[in-house]
């Protein structure tokens, strides 16, 4: 009798598999694999061969660890070379600017950041330095070679130059030079170089703006760059860029020392040009330059007096000879030598009418309506480089005769832009703006009642038509304007040779009040063209920037009362008499 | 005396399903288990792939994005309202005078319409009706 079961207990079917039961082949097949382990045993002791017992098990750890390890090897290498190059994170750039791009009303670009490239080199990992040095100095021309050996001959890596582009940067890689590195830093790019370059400001490597709107809108700059959209300014670059075209031509044709340009809209106060020329320059002469601007105050003046009721377009003013003040003679540059009308003193630019016109309102009456106009303060526009005026210290008859043509008071051209605009749109003074407005309507504060801003339109309109400001015409976009022609002081007195030469208009002078229109402000400083006059050296500037930039506004050509649409003459009717003062 | 047993249920001879002593129920709960260790690797691996993947596309997308940006700088540089102007001038442009602007609707007033030309038709006789009306082949609808 043997001691072993008989081989037949070893040989049974698995379990649950049921004879002449469907099941698949797969599953048969490993139900009797597995059995067939789990009986090796006892088939093993059942043939006298227990050893292949155990060498069955080996086998099958054997096999089982194997198939684990084959799964890791396959894998790791697919890791190791399957892998994208330069690793699976996510590379971000650690010195990446939060500040969003600017961008003009209509999304151009005026400011945007571009990843530039510090530039390091280990000298441990450089094989033949003389070499390198020759290499790199021909890639980058621009790097200092001083710099570059004493890098190269250190013994630590260290930065050789920063802010490279991505195209010297690519020609450095293509060196293949070992031992060179580069590491991303974001640079405030400005791709229109001189252009708006005063409006637009900088901003210092650390993404802080340091002046114009950089600086002005600096938080919400930053916030647009956190959120990834851009920030967009009032400007619009195709007005920006007719405005400094015509300005540089209109300087460098007049000899001019400096020039000025800024164009808004006077409904909403948004500035859609601003131009400081010489570009060059740093000042941004708009809102941190002052000028005693001359006979454009005259507009001031006569405004006050309409809207004080002092005066109406037909009182008469004796301009027959020279007004006198205590010692001082005040004469007229255009002498009439006659009783003029309100209308005529200001056509004619009358310094007798208006110095006669202001001595009768009074110190307190042109202080107060300076302050309105915004003349007392400085511009209110987001620029920080607004400067306060240069204010008249006393407001007695000489200074108020001299105040109402222009003369000792000096102010920036942005507050003359502020103040026309609000003399031109129904009597609101809005602040200006370099923020793009949203389309609603700006309420402002009233300083002049809607007649008198009517009235005011209606004498710009035809200082342009029958006065100083001729060559301001452009051809149905009826430009109203007044010119303003100042000596500067030079060595305590008034220097003809050095003259400043003002145009402040504004187009279309015609339709309602609250009708779009857009006032144009040219200053030429110190031109050396004769005559110096704003009527010959800044008025004809205006005329064409008006011209080039009309289509642009959507201003339609329309002929008025004394122009056609293609700016020829109609005949007008003669003026009233009125009241002699 | 005899000993208690309890009734054995289908869920008793489950457990009392034994092979070399091992439960069953024990062998599947391993394979269980294992399948399960199994199917958190496959699932990490996969989410791990995933993830390469996901970053290789951000960085796809910085990297375009920063192309975007250098191009959107180079096209500014190269509309800079100085260089288009002084680019205009140098080839012979300049702004078009007023007498020479025409709007749309004025267009008619600078370059009329021209008339439309008289259509011709060669006089029909009774003969040319006929010989082409003999011509015209029959359709199928008119085959008899």
């Amino acid at each position: 009798m043997s001691v072993h079961d008989h081989h037949s207990a070893y040989d049974r079917p698995a379990p649950g598999l049921t004879p002449g039961r469907r099941v698949s082949p797969t599953w048969r097949w490993f139900a009797e694999g597995i059995w067939w382990v789990e009986h090796a045993f006892g088939r093993a002791r059942a043939h006298a061969r227990p050893e292949e017992d155990a060498r069955v098990r080996i086998f099958l750890i054997l096999g089982l660890f194997s198939l684990v390890f084959a799964g890791l090897a396959v894998g790791a290498t697919h890791a190791a070379l399957m892998s994208p190059r330069g690793g699976g994170g996510y590379a971000t750039n650690p010195n990446a600017l939060v500040r969003g791009d600017l961008v003009d009303r209509n999304g151009a670009l005026l400011a945007t950041n571009i990843v530039h490239y510090a530039f390091y080199i280990d000298p441990s990992e450089v094989w033949d330095r003389e070499a390198a040095a020759v290499q790199i100095k021909r890639a980058l021309p621009a790097v200092s070679s001083a710099r570059l050996r004493r890098v190269l001959n250190g013994d630590r890596r260290l930065i050789v130059m920063p802010g490279l582009t991505p195209a010297e940067r690519k020609r450095l890689h293509a060196l293949a030079l070992g031992g060179l590195s580069f590491e991303p830093e974001d640079r405030r790019v400005y791709p229109l170089g001189t252009s708006a370059t005063h409006v637009i400001g900088d901003a210092d490597t650390g993404g802080r703006g340091i002046s114009g709107a950089e600086l002005a809108f600096n938080d919400e700059i930053r916030a647009a760059g956190a959120r990834g959209v851009p920030f967009a300014l009032s400007i619009d670059l195709r007005v920006q860029g007719v405005l400094e075209n015509e300005l540089a031509a209109a300087a460098e044709a007049n000899g001019a020392k400096g020039a000025v340009g800024i164009i808004t809209d006077v409904q909403t106060g948004e500035v859609l040009g601003l131009a400081s020329w010489p570009t060059s320059d740093r000042l941004d002469r708009v809102t941190s330059a002052h000028y005693e601007m001359g006979s454009v105050f005259k507009t001031f003046t006569v405004a006050a007096g309409l809207d004080t009721g002092q005066a109406d377009i037909n009182t008469r003013f004796d301009a027959s000879e020279a007004f006198m003040i205590g010692n001082r003679k005040i004469t007229d540059f255009h002498a009439q030598n006659r009783v003029m009308t309100l209308e005529e003193v200001y056509l004619h630019s009358s310094n007798i009418g208006t110095s006669r016109l202001a001595i009768e309102m009074g110190g307190t009456v042109m202080r107060d309506y300076f302050t309105r106009f915004g003349l007392m303060d400085a511009a209110p526009i987001e620029l920080k480089e607004s400067a306060r005026p240069r204010r008249p210290r006393r407001w007695d008859d000489s200074t108020l005769a001299s105040l109402s043509f222009g003369y000792g008071i000096m102010i920036t051209p942005a507050q003359m832009a502020a103040a026309m605009g609000a003399l031109t749109n129904g009597g609101r003074f809005i602040p200006l703006t370099l923020r793009k407005g949203d389309g609603t309507p700006v309420r402002g504060r009233q300083v002049v009642s809607p007649e008198t801003s009517r009235t005011l339109l209606d004498l710009l309109r035809l200082n342009v038509v029958r006065g100083s400001g001729g060559f301001a015409e452009a051809a149905g976009l009826r430009v109203g304007g007044k010119t303003g022609s100042a000596n500067k002081l030079v060595a305590g007195h008034y220097d003809p040779t050095h003259a400043v030469g003002t145009f402040a208009a504004v187009f279309p002078a015609d339709g309602p009040l609250d009708a779009r229109r857009y006032s144009i402000l040219i200053l030429i400083d110190e031109p050396s063209a004769w005559p110096r006059t704003g009527g010959y050296v800044a008025a004809p500037a205006v005329g064409r920037i008006a011209d080039r930039i009309a289509p642009f506004l959507g201003v339609q050509r329309r002929a008025d009362a004394w122009r056609t649409a293609l700016g020829e003459r109609i005949a007008v009717p003669a003026a009233t008499d009125g009241v002699v003062r | 005396m005899t000993m208690w047993t309890a009734p054995r249920n289908g869920l008793q001879r489950l457990f009392d399903w034994k092979v070399h002593g091992i439960r069953w129920v024990e062998i599947i709960g391993l394979l269980l288990v294992a399948l399960m260790v199994f199917s958190v690797y496959v699932a990490k691996a996969g989410a791990a792939r995933e993830g390469v993947r996901i970053s290789q596309l951000e960085r796809e997308i910085s990297d375009n994005g920063e192309r975007v940006h250098l191009l959107r700088a180079e096209v500014a540089r190269l509309e800079q309202p100085g260089r288009l102007e002084a680019l205009s001038r140098s080839a012979g442009l300049a702004p078009v005078d007023v007498h020479r602007r025409k709007n749309e609707g004025s267009l008619a007033t600078i370059a009329p319409v021209p008339e439309p030309r008289p259509v011709i038709v060669a006089p029909t006789t009774a003969a040319s009706v006929e010989a082409a009306a003999a011509e015209t082949p029959v359709g199928p609808e008119d085959g008899r």
